[in-house]
């Protein structure tokens, strides 16, 4: 199967509105003839729901927490990008287009990056008139910030929960459907299958997480908004619900899954400190604008950080990276501490941490201008690890944040599977290698808002879907098959928990295919990884029964789901023999130790095709081409 | 400095909502620097480990902004430190040889799904009665058309901040949901976008809340002592004053 | 137009304006009271004038017997939608706030409000002011007299003072409270509101209270003139 982009011709500033035009619309009056379903409520997922429900869809949307309100989305601290150049300070749609595809390293496909800035300004539009309190000057217009290395301040935020304010807006927006009636919601359902009839995504099975029930729901399209793939390594700053299953099953029903190796790992999260951590709580990046990173230049130096003179402190990222010193992008930050400690110098009880250190910063502006700027993050960071960020310096570790990865889609956001669409992180078309600072929060909005409500619509004009009802046979036989999965774990009743695997298999892939990746290491973790399925699939222990609230249940199913998808995530890292954005093969790397891009070989989107549990996926290719903006090595010396 | 204590915790398990329930005590050893869910985590390991049923209870983020976590611990929801979510409360906060109880939120309108898991879709349903401003995807003004003080946006964010966990509901004497309410209420009333509905919003609002069986509020404060956010009552009165001209006018 | 439904779905806010009404009367009710101080004649003449008042007075008295009864009915329906709403009680229950002590205790004061009100009422409203309970020293006082040989009771004087801490308490709470389901509430005249609220409550409950303490300590009443306060 050739993988068509679908991008439409024409110079990158025009495609958006000429395909628009282009794109076939759905008479109002037949709108509400066509079901929608739309699983995930988070920023993609909401205000896609919302935006179709005003439409005249007939709409329903999913989520397995108990609200729509609860999806991760309303984790993200930092802000939202938009080219709104209110800072006039040179900011502009095609300014924000050339940083994104750049700081993506070449990865990401021209045409998706263009429209995403275009949309870029809507969406603020859009949720300021919702309500959502971004910060403001004292003029009483909006305020931006500069973020993540960013050389224009185009940063939109609401303090240090823009995502949860940006959610709850969206949030607001479906509760307003809902109650109209246009989007009826079903909460604490888990979506366990896609349901695909004459080669089109016709619904979805669920299972209601309250009853056990599993659920059949028929549609003329099924949209995806489900999030990233992080927790595949157990400890991330994911949500502990954020989970592969949704995807994976679309994958193994005929969705691709692309370039699922893009990882982005976070430089300023706090370390682990002990085995029964759950998960790793991330602290603004903001934090790397004053605090100083630096490790003992000794071996097993032991002393308290206070005991340890300047000339024996090793102030890595600005001895290595002069001009950006410890503001260098997430990926060469989280590079960095990791090679630190593998050295033997990192610090805390488990050797696995670096310092960040606000000594300077507090002897230059004082202690008030430290707390003003920081309180909050320096507050979280004291209840957390019980030490005071004021007196001794922070302890910080790179944690996994967010995978670049996701189902592959061509410019209209439909997977390989004609009828379904992926939006947001659980897609993956928009921020190629690496996902530059308050980028995420503007994808998930202008699919769900911008994007979908068009390309949805000429899907469903220039598609004849016959009718089909939950009777059909694909409908009773993936509820069977799911039936008998579930049953199949229930009565392994072996001897080890669902999370004593999850945690194997994370620290597998931490250590294999994590911040730095080898062919070596690459294939040992293909070796393990079935190793664990196997044991996982005959010595788990899932305890009580499909028919009631059941967590264990629950998490055997997600997990059973990262233990297949891990392997086709170590066969794309293995494949892509360059070192790009958040994946550094260590073969392909400059002298200095950065990551070298082979742009000859490897300018392209890994697209899997899905053949089996434990067989290889089938690689697909689409090639990228950059005509707007020029490929270049990246360099922040 | 970590260190590992010893603890008794007494736990809420109830099968289902229409069960009764009991409480049940466990020994948990636990490392002062884990937080309340990962104390949790292990006594769950624990008990799937000897082929008994976990402890159901709600969480996702863990980091204090997803609203999903909470029980009452020792008589307080979220437990003893103040604006503090649980799970971002850690241990070194108990003693060695504590005793904790451990009991879900307790109130009519949020009913026991299992142990300490609770049904909250209340809290959506008073939000579809009215806790959103009227608009359409598209053909809004730009963002910055409208100038709004900087003293009401930060007020309408201080209100807005509110994570729907409802320790509100469970502190309250009276099991009301006015603080619940009136953050959303107040962060719209404090916003021009949200001003042609101002009115009907506190009374449609109120009316639903008092619908899914809330108690009456009796202004003992409760409800912003134990909210994680620090939400104020002065929202109740914006929301008590709205709700007035609603009626007058 | 008067909707009886309409009233049941502001039982809370009932409860708060009724509260308020009787707060109001306590004040003039304590201002003839404080008349006691200036003597039998002005006391007794402030009693005659309410009872001159006829229609008038059984319409007021009417309209207070409704404002208690209201406060009661609603506060009744509200607290049992209150255990209702709470459900199942939580085993272990410990109080996160500052609530005060007059918060806390306002069912308790309640209660012995009420129960004060039906002693209060019979020892004077309802009783005859001119029996031999009225005579002092061979001189019948009326209503005057009545009070003073009252208050020579210690056990009275004792149950008297304790209601009227009960209502001051009651008012503290009470007070605030008002302004806030009024919608008032304030970052700098809150804080003001709550200081007045207690001192308008310790205020009212002393000069009620000062009446039978002044009577029983203070005065001593082997003569009538001496009574003369």
């Amino acid at each position: 199967m050739a993988l068509d982009a679908k991008i439409p011709s024409g110079p990158i500033a025009e495609k958006w509105s000429k395909h628009k035009f282009e794109m076939k619309l759905v008479n109002p009056a037949n709108k509400r003839k066509y079901n929608i379903i739309v699983v995930g409520t988070g920023l993609a997922g909401a205000s896609a729901a919302a935006s179709l429900g005003e439409l005249g869809y007939n709409v329903k949307a999913f989520c397995f927490q108990d609200s729509p309100r609860r999806a991760h989305s309303i984790a993200a601290q930092g802000g939202i990008n938009a080219a709104k150049n209110y800072a006039n300070d040179g900011d502009s749609i095609h300014r924000l287009f050339y940083d994104t595809v750049k700081g993506g390293d070449y990865r990401a496909r021209e045409a998706n990056v263009h429209r995403l800035a275009e949309v870029s300004c809507n969406i603020i539009d859009q949720c300021v008139a919702q309500g959502v309190p971004f910060a403001r000057e004292y003029g009483g217009l909006l305020d931006n910030r500069s973020f993540g290395g960013a050389q224009v301040s185009r940063t939109f935020y609401a303090r240090g929960q823009t995502g949860q304010q940006l959610l709850l807006g969206a949030y607001s927006a479906l509760m307003k459907e809902t109650a109209k009636g246009t989007v009826k919601m079903f909460p604490r359902r888990e979506m366990l299958d896609l349901v695909v009839i004459d080669d089109k995504a016709r619904g979805i099975i669920v299972r209601n997480l309250i009853t056990g029930e599993l659920e059949r729901h028929e549609a003329d399209a099924v949209l995806l908004a489900t999030g990233g793939y992080g927790n595949v390594f157990y400890l991330s700053t994911n949500a502990i619900g954020s989970n592969v299953t949704a995807a994976w099953r679309a994958h193994k029903k005929g969705a691709f899954f692309a370039n699922p190796c893009y990882t982005q790992i976070h430089p300023t999260c706090i370390p682990v400190h002990g085995d029964y951590q759950s998960k790793l709580t991330l602290m603004s990046e903001s934090l790397r604008n004053d605090g100083r990173v630096w490790v003992p230049k000794k071996k097993g130096d032991t002393r308290a950080p206070k005991d340890i003179p300047e000339s024996e402190r090793e102030y890595y990222l600005e001895n290595r990276y002069p001009s950006f010193g410890n503001l260098v992008p997430r990926d060469i930050a989280s590079r960095n501490a990791k090679s630190v400690c593998d050295d033997g110098l990192g610090v805390g009880s488990t050797q696995m941490a670096v310092y960040l250190d606000f000594a300077d910063a507090i002897k230059r502006l004082g202690r008030d201008s430290i707390e003003e700027k920081y309180g909050n993050l320096f507050e979280m960071y004291e209840r957390i690890t019980g030490e005071d960020p004021y007196a001794t310096p922070m302890m910080i570790y790179p944690a996994v944040h967010y995978t670049m990865g996701g189902l592959w889609v061509d410019y209209n956001l439909q997977s390989t599977i004609p009828g379904m669409f992926v939006l947001g992180e659980a897609n993956f078309s928009d921020h190629g290698a690496n996902r530059l600072g308050a980028s995420a929060l503007m994808q998930g909005l202008a699919d769900g808002y911008f994007v979908i409500p068009y390309t949805l619509g000429n899907y469903l004009a220039t598609n004849k879907l016959e009718k089909v009802t939950t009777e059909h046979p694909e409908f009773v036989a993936a509820e069977a098959a799911q039936k008998e999965k579930i049953e199949k774990l229930l009565s392994i009743k072996g001897t080890r928990t669902v999370d004593s695997f999850h945690r194997e298999l994370g620290m597998v892939m931490w250590d294999k295919c994590g911040m730095a990746r080898t062919e070596e290491g690459l294939k040992e973790a293909l070796v393990r990884i079935p190793q664990i399925r196997d044991e996982f699939w005959k010595n788990v222990t899932v305890t009580g029964s499909e028919g009631e609230f059941n967590q264990v249940l629950e998490r055997a199913g997600r997990v059973a789901d990262f233990l297949e998808f891990a392997e086709t995530m170590v066969t794309d890292a293995l494949n892509r023999k360059e070192s790009c954005g958040g994946h550094f093969r260590e073969e392909s790397q400059t002298e200095e130790g950065e990551a070298k891009r082979d742009d000859e070989n490897f300018c392209h989107v890994n697209a899997w095709e899905y053949q089996g549990v434990g067989m290889t996926p089938i690689l697909h290719k689409e090639a990228l081409s950059f005509e707007n903006v020029p490929l270049t090595q990246r360099s922040y010396k | 400095m970590s260190q590992k204590i010893n603890l008794k915790l007494k736990v809420w398990r109830q099968k289902n909502t229409s069960s009764s329930g009991n409480f049940e005590t466990y020994k948990v050893t636990t490392d002062t620097d884990a937080s309340f869910l990962e104390m949790l985590d292990v006594v769950n390991e624990e008990l799937i480990v000897s082929g008994k049923e976990p402890i159901a209870f709600d969480h996702d983020c863990r980091e204090g902004i997803c609203g999903m976590c909470g029980a009452v611990v020792n008589g307080q929801p979220h437990g003893p430190q103040r604006k503090t979510t649980l799970c971002q409360l850690h241990m070194r906060k108990f003693k060695d040889g504590d005793s904790i109880v451990l009991e879900p939120f307790r109130a009519r309108a949020m009913p026991v799904v299992k142990d300490l898991v609770v049904d909250r879709s209340a809290f959506d349903r008073v939000v579809q009665a009215g806790g959103y401003v009227s608009v359409k995807t598209g053909g809004v003004p730009d963002a910055n058309a409208i100038a709004i003080s900087k003293e009401n946006s930060d007020l309408a964010m201080d209100a807005a901040q509110c994570i729907g966990c409802s320790a509100c509901v469970a502190a309250c004497p009276n099991a009301s949901a006015m603080l619940f309410v009136s953050a959303k209420v107040s962060h719209l009333a404090l916003l021009p976008q949200g001003q042609p509905e101002r009115h009907s919003r506190a009374k449609q609002m109120v009316m639903q809340m008092d619908k899914e069986g809330f108690g009456n509020c009796s202004n003992e404060y409760e409800c912003e002592a134990a909210c994680p956010k620090g939400i104020s009552v002065s929202n109740i009165a914006r929301m008590n004053r709205d709700y007035l001209k609603a009626g007058l006018s | 137009m008067f909707k009886i439904h309409r009233l049941l779905s502001e039982r809370s806010r009932s409860v708060t304006v009724s509260g308020l009404a009787l707060i109001l009367f306590l004040i003039f009710h304590l201002s003839g009271n404080l008349l006691i101080y200036k003597g039998p004649e002005a006391f007794n003449a402030y009693a005659h004038f309410l009872e001159s008042l006829g229609t008038i007075k059984y319409i007021a008295r009417i309209g207070l017997i409704g404002l208690f009864l209201t406060h009661m009915f609603f506060t009744v329906l509200v607290v049992k939608e209150n255990i209702k709403a709470r459900g199942k009680r939580y085993d272990v229950s410990k109080p996160v706030g500052k609530r005060s002590l007059a918060t806390r205790l306002m069912p308790m004061s309640g209660t012995f409000i009420l129960v004060y009100l039906i002693v209060h009422l019979l020892d004077y409203t309802l009783a005859d002011h001119h029996t031999v309970a009225s005579v002092m020293n061979g001189e019948n006082l009326g209503l005057y007299g009545l009070v003073l040989n009252s208050f020579q009771t210690p056990w009275r004087v004792i149950f008297y003072v304790l209601a009227m801490g009960a209502i001051g308490m009651h008012l503290v709470h009470a007070i605030q409270s008002v302004c806030q389901t009024f919608g008032f509430n304030h970052p700098v005249y809150s804080k003001h509101i709550k200081r007045a609220s207690v001192f308008i409550g310790v205020l009212i409950a002393v000069g009620f209270a000062s009446i039978p303490l002044f009577i029983n300590v203070v005065a001593s009443c082997s003569t009538a003139a001496s009574c003369a306060l």
